[in-house]
């Protein structure tokens, strides 16, 4: 097929070009001038960790999410209708929150260990800060990446498949393990690649529990030694790393077929009885409650007993809300951009992904650089509140443009090619069937992008921190500051403020991917 | 649709516009209300973030009419924003609660010398940059917090003292990379050479109660847990624990007090937050008074109650707490050194162990 650049085609080029400029800074930078950095030695001691870490993670999301999957999607019991979208919830708080609140509970001098200490005379071995404590932290703060895809393929598995095994011998159990488990096995590993991505890049949690990884590692090069060059050397293989788990992750999507809806039955669910559907609700009772309920609670119980900074706190609330909305309307609109224009083409969007699965202080050399090129360029704008405005929110578009991408991308799959190929013979243009047809039928999963990205900001620190504009802040960034000064009473406050206005959207989306399947009516 | 998507885009960065423009406009006008705001602005890139520092700029504005503009960073943040926008920059004034990285940002060219007599006046030779370029404007000491049941003062009175047998298993410290750490470790290398400096680092490794985790208030509260014996801590997280209006941060320091060890017999190890006038301050007169101001009375004074941090200058008025304490000499380390053996710090960390 002979390629033409459309309208359509050139604006997607365009798009991708903001994604894409933040990563080859990256690598112009870790091309240059070698400086002070930190031994092989210590290099090697942070790949293990990170490794080791990423196993357990991934291992711990693993169980966690893929039990609380399969039992939502395939069994009965008290509760499953309410805990198939409250299971999404931690979601909702930003690892870091979690690690702030599992840090201070289980501290020496915490609640937990001192009324251990107080009542059988000996410390329990119950240390956060620690490889195991980290684990536990991101399993609990990343499972609903597993719970969420895997509870997506199991519901939208026909049961014909598991009907023919079990006319051919198999009982319930054979016909788990041999046909429905390996039928989705590849969402599993895809929401395990999620997690261990979100592992890999994270540096807010990991340096709270003082877990020293490649990513905190390309901090410390950068903070200690202020080489940006060696900073993104060390990074360079947390990349590579990030493009495995990538391709791990789009291998796992559903191809597209164009068979099967006709003969379409759900899985038949399983009635737990007694005793044994009271066990499915406490597990996901539990799971809730270690993920969300009480490292929140905790931290709230501390900010009760703190000051809080009421204005500052709404300014920052009311900054992230609005950035939050343009960012994630106009990373929605470049990512569809990019998703109508490369329909035919894979590269560019798995090009694009890689920023997101880079590490934030990474991108944030990378969005530096280019941005160093505009104020010196326009030095006049370099004091101007909306150019700063404006770079910022290029700087979360070219970040989590991926995010916005993937789901676009799957909603756009949805509209059979043959659909597009009709409305083409009809004698519409590209741009009109991408108006016409496909957008109208992919609106749904246009939403969830802009809602993710806006999730996504309500996070976000590397960026906002280096390109705010005078007298900005974010809840994120405030959190991060009383956190760093050692008042996490104070950092309580900002902290749950996101999780507060996360919620929602977290529930729309969760709610978003049930109706998006033919099996789920809750 | 596309086109609906860009028109709510733009249509939400108006209300965006509409929305934050007067906000800071009105932030600036709500600070000046003693004074009308007529001296203009001032741009501040800082890396501290203390309630302290907002009184500041406050009085700063009240007394001036200058309006401060700020942008808090973390240290290397700052520095690779400087770095970026380089004559384009609008900063106008520098300031950084760490000597080590003061230094780097002189001698990346980002600070540009000046005199001034005021501030030469006020501020002691040892806390002023020998070229010119910055000043320190509080000082913290990196001292030990210490058990007073199980731990004597005179054992702790010398930083060799915590890298001895007497301490095995008994020492609880943060990770190297705390900047506290790293410029604590430039004294020693430049006070006592590079070879006594790792062998004191292997000390203290042998001696850890547990590995290095945690922030320094963590470190104090696992004495008070009875992990560790002794800590090493910047003072004033152990004054704020002392005054919080937590119970259970003032019972924390029940049994748990400040020893002040030296280097050499000569004093203790203290960084400085610093302060400079920026290499292309857009506004440099109102940087220059805004720089006095810092050294002046009224700053002093609120840096010591806010923060509990020890003034640079000599005629500041301390709260008690603060004072109790701000006769212990400094060790006399010239202010160049703290950002010279950044590297060598952490090369001597790493080879001793000590995460």
């Amino acid at each position: 097929m002979s390629y033409r650049l459309t309208p359509l085609r050139i604006g997607a080029i365009l798009a991708a070009l903001i994604a894409v400029v933040p990563l080859v800074a990256v690598l112009v930078t870790a091309a240059g001038q070698p400086g002070d950095t930190l031994t092989a030695e210590t290099f090697w001691r942070y790949t293990r960790t990170s490794v080791a870490l990423v196993l357990l993670v991934g291992g711990g999301t693993a169980c966690l999410g893929g039990i609380a999957a399969w039992l939502v999607a395939l069994h009965d019991f008290p509760g499953r209708r309410l805990f198939s979208w409250a299971l999404v919830l931690p979601m909702a708080a930003p690892a870091f929150v979690v690690a702030y609140g599992y840090a201070s509970l289980f501290d020496v001098a915490g609640p937990i260990r001192t009324a251990w200490r107080t009542a059988f005379g000996w410390d329990p071995p119950l240390e956060m800060r620690s490889l195991w404590g980290a684990a536990l932290v991101m399993t609990l703060a990343f499972y609903p990446y597993v719970y969420l895809t895997l509870r997506a393929a199991l519901i939208s598995q026909s049961s014909s498949l598991a009907e023919a095994a079990r006319t051919l011998g198999l009982n319930q159990r054979q016909t788990f393990m041999r046909v429905i488990l390996p039928l989705a096995r590849p969402a599993l590993a895809a929401g395990m690649a999620l997690a261990a991505m979100e592992t890999l890049a994270d540096y807010g949690a990991t340096s709270y529990l003082t877990v020293q990884t490649l990513t905190t590692g390309v901090v410390r090069a950068w903070s200690v030694f202020y080489s940006a060059a060696e900073a993104a050397r060390l990074a360079l293989p947390l990349l590579a790393t990030a493009a495995v788990l990538l391709w791990i992750e789009r291998a796992g999507r559903p191809a597209t077929s164009e068979t099967g809806q006709a003969r379409w039955r759900e899985l038949p669910r399983i009635r737990l009885k007694g005793g044994w559907g009271w066990a499915a609700t406490l597990y996901c009772l539990i799971l809730i409650g270690l993920g969300l309920i009480l490292p929140l609670g905790w931290l709230a119980s501390l900010g009760w007993r703190a000051d809080n900074e009421l204005p500052r706190l709404i300014e920052a609330g009311r900054n992230v809300l609005i950035v939050g909305a343009v960012a994630a309307a106009f990373t929605g609109g470049l990512a569809t951009l990019v998703a109508l224009g490369t329909r035919q083409g894979r590269f560019l969007p798995r090009l694009l992904s890689l920023g997101y699965a880079t590490p934030g202080a990474v991108m944030a050399i990378g969005l530096l650089a280019p941005a160093g090129i505009i104020w010196r360029a326009f030095p006049s704008t370099v004091s101007s509140f909306l150019m700063a405005i404006t770079l910022l929110i290029l700087a979360y578009a070219s970040r989590l443009m991926a995010a916005a991408l993937e789901p676009i991308d799957a909603g756009l799959q949805r509209v059979g090619r043959s659909v597009s190929a009709a409305a083409r013979t009809l004698g519409e243009t590209e741009a009109g069937v991408a108006r016409r047809v496909e957008l109208p039928i992919a609106s749904g999963a246009l939403f969830t992008a802009v809602l993710l990205v806006f999730i996504d900001v309500l996070k976000e620190l590397p960026a906002t921190m280096i390109l705010r504009p005078f007298g900005f802040d974010t809840l994120a960034v405030m959190a991060d500051y009383y956190a760093k000064d050692e008042r996490l009473g104070e950092a309580a406050w900002p902290s749950i403020l996101i999780v507060l206005i996360a919620i929602p959207a977290v529930i729309w989306l969760t709610r978003r991917v049930s109706h998006s399947r033919p099996g789920d009516r809750t | 649709m596309i086109k609906r998507l860009s028109t709510a885009a733009l249509l939400a960065s108006s209300v965006l516009v509409a929305a934050c423009q007067p906000q800071a406009t009105e932030t600036a006008s709500s600070q000046a209300d003693c004074v009308p705001s007529t001296g203009g602005a001032l741009n501040l890139y800082t890396a501290r973030h203390y309630a302290s520092d907002e009184a500041i700029y406050a009085a700063f504005t009240c007394a001036t009419g200058i309006a401060v503009h700020k942008i808090e960073f973390r240290a290397p943040e700052l520095l690779a924003r400087l770095q970026a926008e380089g004559a384009s920059s609008p900063a106008d004034v520098v300031v950084i609660q760490d000597a080590g990285a003061m230094g780097e940002a002189a001698n990346e060219g980002f600070l540009v010398p000046f005199e001034d007599a005021t501030i030469d006046a006020r501020v002691p030779e040892q806390w002023r940059d020998p070229q010119g370029r910055w000043f320190g404007i509080a000082r913290r000491a990196r001292i030990v917090a210490y058990d007073t049941q199980r731990v004597r003062p005179e054992e702790v009175d010398d930083y060799a003292d915590l890298a001895s047998p007497r301490f095995r298993g008994k020492v609880c410290v943060q990770t190297s990379d705390a900047v506290y750490n790293l410029t604590l470790m430039s004294a020693l290398i430049d006070r006592w050479g590079s070879q006594r400096a790792l062998e004191w680092a292997r000390g203290i490794v042998a001696n850890m109660a547990r590995q290095p985790q945690g922030s320094d208030s963590d470190q104090i509260r696992a004495v008070a847990a009875g992990q560790c014996e002794v800590a090493i801590t910047n003072h004033y997280y152990f004054l704020r624990m002392a005054e919080s209006d937590d119970a259970a941060d003032r019972a924390v320091t029940e049994h748990v007090a400040l020893a002040f060890p030296q280097i050499n017999g000569q004093g203790s190890h203290f960084n400085l937050s610093g302060a400079g006038l920026a290499a292309h301050a857009p506004n440099r007169e109102n940087a220059i008074r805004f720089l006095e101001f810092l050294t002046g009375p009224q700053a002093q004074g609120i840096f010591a109650t806010e923060t509990n941090e020890f003034p640079t200058t000599t005629e500041a008025t301390m709260p008690e707490d603060v004072a109790a304490y701000s006769h212990h000499a400094a060790d006399p380390l010239p202010l160049p050194a703290y950002a010279e053996h950044r590297a060598e710090a952490q090369r001597i960390f790493e080879q001793a162990g000590w995460r």
